[in-house]
């Protein structure tokens, strides 16, 4: 595996280390997201409290606050991750220009893609990736939020 | 062939080269010369491909692409491997984009200079990292080899070494440009040498020529540069003391 994450990025630079810092950000992207299931259980638990608590006809009126609010921008470290990757992108090119003008040499390969390929193979990857971890957690999390919320808390807009 | 047809460049409003005009042979060994900022660097960059330019330079009448361009080497003395790399592991990567790459001119090289194999370019000293640049350039199986001061940071001996094993290694079909200000130490060595002055040409001879002529490379320089040779003195002259200065100016 390292050969071929090798051949997508600088020569010389570790690959590995470029992966510790993505699955770090991601990681601490995941960590943060976890904010979502404390705020829809505290507002779940609040809202069975009321249910319990109020006549028929205000409980009725009870509903969980739709997904997106409860979200609260529970998947921004994803974004901002991706974010970076234009930023790796460019640090992998002035990469060239540490030590010595290894981009006289690359600039001069027979092959033209080389170059941009190890600038923005792994800027590329890495932002679909975290993009990609981002929808999946939110499924994963909308998935969470319709099991556990009662069926009479659910905003009748989920029914259509 | 490789042939330069009005080459110009400039930069904002400074000409680095001013239609300069070249054809080189396979098999010679050509000296650049040229005061600091006469377009050396310019032009071996122009022929490379890293500027933009004026005017034409093509290789055996083709415009210079990727298709062609790795029949152009470069040596320079900022040096273009990457420092992080051992010698060994470049000669994988060049084998790896260099079809016609020398192993064994390169693993030659690298024993006769004692070069360590598995150590990283960046932990080579500076005089073992010029022999490195230019090992792979010549290894690199380039008709055209272009070096741009590669010997900075060398000691005499091995510049006088490397100048031996190169006019030993070399094959007939190989041209060597080399880009220096060591006149002296290059003379016996180049078959030509041109001129560049402010980013123009000023002088192509033929060591033939300059032989036919009893000349030797240094004087055929300093006549196309115009060198004054009382230039120190008159200058020394001028900041004498007069009269009615007791100080020394200097």
């Amino acid at each position: 595996m390292k050969c071929r994450l090798d051949s997508l990025c600088p020569v010389g630079l570790d690959p590995m280390r470029e992966l510790l810092w993505f699955f770090i950000g991601v990681g601490a992207s995941t960590l943060y997201s976890l904010k979502f299931i404390f705020s829809l259980l505290s507002t779940r638990s609040n809202l069975l409290y009321s249910l319990e608590r109020l006549p028929a006809g205000d409980a009725a009126m009870l509903t969980m606050p739709c997904f997106s609010a409860l979200m609260n921008g529970a998947t921004i470290g994803f974004l901002l991750v991706a974010l970076c990757m234009p930023a790796l992108a460019l640090v992998h090119y002035l990469y060239h220009y540490q030590g010595s003008r290894s981009i006289y040499l690359m600039r001069r390969l027979p092959q033209r893609w080389e170059l941009a390929r190890r600038c923005l193979a792994l800027p590329a990857l890495g932002a679909a990736a975290a993009l990609l971890c981002g929808l999946v957690i939110t499924l994963l999390w909308m998935g969470l939020y319709l099991f556990a919320t009662p069926r009479e808390l659910l905003s009748p807009l989920w029914y259509l | 062939m490789l042939q330069l047809d009005s080459v110009s460049k400039s930069y904002r409003n400074q000409k680095a080269l001013q239609e300069v005009s070249l054809t080189l042979r396979p098999g010679e060994i050509v000296g650049l010369f040229g005061e600091n900022g006469a377009g050396k660097t310019t032009l071996m960059s122009c022929i490379l491909g890293y500027l933009r330019h004026e005017g034409s330079i093509t290789l055996d009448g083709a415009p210079i692409t990727r298709k062609n361009i790795a029949r152009l080497s470069f040596a320079t003395s900022v040096h273009s491997f990457f420092p992080n790399l051992s010698a060994a592991a470049h000669r994988e990567f060049y084998q790896l984009h260099f079809p016609a790459f020398r192993t064994r001119r390169f693993e030659g090289l690298m024993e006769f200079f004692e070069l360590p194999m598995h150590r990283p370019a960046r932990h080579l000293s500076t005089g073992q990292q010029n022999q490195l640049e230019v090992i792979l350039a010549l290894s690199q199986g380039a008709d055209y080899i272009l070096m741009d001061e590669p010997f900075a940071g060398n000691d005499l001996f091995n510049r006088e070494d490397f100048y031996k094993v190169l006019s030993g290694i070399l094959e007939p079909n190989e041209t060597v440009v080399i880009s220096t200000h060591l006149i002296e130490e290059i003379q016996n060595f180049i078959g030509r040498a041109v001129l560049l002055h402010q980013g123009r040409l000023i002088g192509d001879k033929s060591a033939d020529d300059l032989e036919a002529e009893g000349k030797d490379l240094v004087q055929f320089v300093k006549e196309s540069y115009h060198y004054r040779a009382d230039r120190v003195s008159r200058a020394l002259g001028s900041f004498a003391p007069d009269d009615h200065d007791d100080r020394n100016p200097l």
